[in-house]
């Protein structure tokens, strides 16, 4: 994903020399909404796709760490509720896949080869599902701190320009605020709780800070993600993100008691953002492009064996349904 | 049908007696009867509900995006509507009077204090 030196100006320039994607763009940038249905670029189809398929997988695959909590939860109210989390991120799950398959379908792409990207790396997931939740306080600083990060990311992706995308994804902020509140909770409980309990998150938030400051993505953003900008699928850029991120989420961290792990990291007044230690992006693109975080391989192999194992139910299924209607 | 493909069916859910069904998306699945179980995990794992309709895509018949002019309104059509009369106020007061509108009367009447 080589990164772009052309500006927006540049890719809305571009963009305007061709006669009907500069129609097409006037439509979105007077502030009407896209529709399945209606005509679109080849090119607005494709960073679609290629964004609403990768959300949809991740979402999937963010049932992967927290799932490895269910039975070890410690007790009955948080087993239940964390069993509703990844439930509902199953849920998220099928319906992003289905406004992806919609958009998929006049390049005769089904479900199944949504799904089946997956396997052989043709779809990347989030770099936080590529982690390890070792323990109950990383289960907790998942639901706190990585959904609260998707939340800041689905909050700002509300205005876009595909109004499909903008319905679903209306839906999913409703639960995620239920997953805002269950990650609290658990973090909360831990930051009241014994020294080795508030040993615990400590130890989970050194883990997984630099996934979180590799969530956003790099300062420099793709052509692919400059395209998206331009086009108003999405609205804000990966630092505008992550500034607004650790500006709701450090002094609550702090105030917890928690160490952040970058000894950079601050606020500074006159530039009025915060300044931390850039994160190693090789080792970002390393996990989210080449599968190679500590859980990928075995996330991604349970994952196909779920997909392999149930196809003869959806294979029977639909046996019975031909055979009925001829 | 191919084998392992299914149908996009569209939901629609009606929370309570009193409203309508109203389309909340749409669900894959392999038969109408999966499709209302699906659409049930989906689409209401929390809210409470009365009943689901789901119907096949391809039999749902719509009006085109493409189309605006369906829904011109070429003409004034305030003479239909609450905006068109708000000379009313100003004619009630020089009788010594208030404006009514529907929803205190909806309200009077709902209610069970005489
Ligand atoms: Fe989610
Ligand atoms: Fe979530």
């Amino acid at each position: 994903m080589a990164t772009s030196t052309l500006t927006l100006e540049e890719i809305r320039e571009q963009i305007l020399q061709d006669e009907q994607k500069a129609a097409f763009l006037a439509r979105i940038e007077r502030g009407e909404k896209i529709e399945a249905t209606d005509w679109m670029p080849d090119e607005y189809r494709q960073l679609l796709i290629r964004l609403i398929h990768m959300h949809g997988i991740s979402e999937v695959m963010g049932c992967y760490p927290e799932k490895e909590w269910v039975p070890k939860a410690p007790n009955l109210r948080r087993k239940l509720a964390i069993m509703a989390k990844v439930q509902d991120e199953v849920g998220h799950g099928q319906l992003l896949l289905r406004v992806a398959e919609d958009l998929a379908a006049p390049l005769n792409r089904t479900r199944d080869d949504l799904m089946a990207d997956l396997f052989v790396s043709k779809v990347k997931f989030h770099n936080v599902f590529h982690m390890e939740a070792r323990t109950w306080a990383d289960a907790g600083l998942i639901g706190w701190l990585v959904d609260g990060a998707a939340i800041c990311t689905q909050a700002s992706l509300l205005d876009t320009s595909y109004a499909p995308y903008g319905r679903m994804l209306k839906r999913i902020c409703a639960e995620e605020s239920f997953h805002m509140q269950h990650g609290e909770s658990i973090c909360l409980a831990l930051a009241q709780g014994t020294a080795k309990q508030r040993a615990m998150l400590q130890d989970a938030l050194e883990r997984w800070w630099e996934a979180l400051m590799f969530f956003f993505g790099p300062p420099e953003m793709s052509e692919a993600a400059k395209k998206m900008l331009v086009y108003k699928i999405r609205t804000k850029t990966n630092e505008e993100l992550r500034q607004k991120y650790l500006n709701r989420y450090v002094p609550r961290i702090q105030a917890l008691g928690l160490k952040i792990p970058d000894p950079n990291l601050r606020y500074d007044e006159t530039k009025q953002r915060w300044v931390y230690t850039e994160p190693d992006w090789d080792k970002f693109y390393r996990i989210v492009r080449d599968n190679q975080g500590p859980k990928s391989r075995e996330r991604i192999e349970l994952r196909r064996q779920a997909h392999e194992g149930n196809r003869w139910v959806r294979e029977a299924m639909t046996r019975v349904r031909a055979r009925m209607t001829g | 049908m191919r084998e392992g493909i299914y149908d996009v069916y569209e939901v629609f859910v009606q929370h309570n007696k009193t409203d309508h069904h109203v389309h909340v998306g749409s669900v894959l699945a392999p038969s109408p009867d999966l499709a209302l179980h699906v659409a049930r995990e989906n689409f209401l794992r929390r809210d409470r509900a009365v009943s689901i309709w789901v119907v096949r895509r391809e039999d749902i018949h719509a009006t085109s995006y493409q189309d605006p002019d369906f829904f011109a309104r070429e003409t004034d059509k305030t003479y239909r509507e609450v905006s068109g009369y708000t000379e009313n106020g100003r004619l009630w007061r020089m009788f010594k009077q208030r404006m009514m509108n529907i929803e205190e009367v909806v309200e009077d009447m709902r209610g069970d204090d005489r």
